[in-house]
């Protein structure tokens, strides 16, 4: 028994070291590593919204810091692209 | 940016600033220091409403422009981040559902959509100078991202 769990250990260890490794080069680095897996992925949501869906309305702030205003009021007359993102 | 001077006529367009996807207090990334892109999380509106300033500002950004409150309510809805594409059609329907960025972050499927249908809007190549070689110029510019 004692041997059975020693080698699952041992094997569980060496999943953990590869996937840690494939992560290094997938991400580049051992720090990339990290903050991939810290930072990104409990944020990486794919989200319920489909083709057909009702677009969410929601009440956004304008560059002054100041003034609102509702996604919604943008929609209606025409098409409107959404691109989300941030500078860094 | 093409994509919206090629279809402004045309749609709306709508930039909606979110969180940030590599600040210097959680991931950030070597190209960040390389291009001067370095701020920390923002912890109150005013700091994101700053950080979108510095943005617009240092690319004379065009595209209306919204940023999400601190409550994340747009990413939160729209599932955006780091960074997302969507088109909204006028019934108020998601008319196109972008992948998650970056590696699924496609503009080039938005100017499909476009293109699908207002037309396709093609670019005339730069006239050739008399030292150019006799080789034909490449067509289309390549889409650009926002």
């Amino acid at each position: 028994m004692k041997r059975f769990l020693k080698w699952t250990a041992c094997g569980l260890a060496v999943l953990v070291v590869a996937a840690f490794a494939g992560l290094c080069f997938l991400a580049g680095s051992p720090k990339d590593a990290y903050g991939m897996v810290r930072y990104a992925l409990p944020h990486m949501h794919r989200g319920t919204l489909k083709v057909g869906s009702d677009a969410p309305d929601v009440r956004l702030v304008a560059l002054d810091g100041e003034s609102r205003f509702h996604i919604r009021e943008r929609t209606g007359a025409r098409p409107l692209v959404l691109v989300f993102g941030s500078f860094t | 940016m093409q994509i919206y001077n090629d279809y402004k006529e045309r749609v709306d367009f709508l930039t909606v600033y979110v969180r940030e996807a590599h600040p210097t207090d959680e991931w950030q990334m070597k190209s960040n220091v390389k291009d001067d892109v370095c701020y920390a999380q923002p912890k109150s509106l005013e700091q994101r409403v700053a950080i979108a300033k510095d943005f617009t500002t240092r690319f004379k950004y065009p595209l209306p422009f919204g940023i999400d409150d601190m409550n994340n309510l747009a990413d939160a809805a729209y599932s955006a981040w780091p960074e997302r594409l969507y088109i909204i059609d006028e019934s108020g329907r998601i008319a196109y559902r972008g992948g998650i960025g970056p590696f699924n972050y496609k503009p080039a499927e938005v100017r499909d959509w476009l293109a699908s249908r207002y037309g396709v809007v093609k670019h005339e190549p730069p006239p050739a100078t008399a030292a150019a070689p006799a080789s034909p110029a490449p067509a289309a510019t390549a889409d650009q991202k926002k």
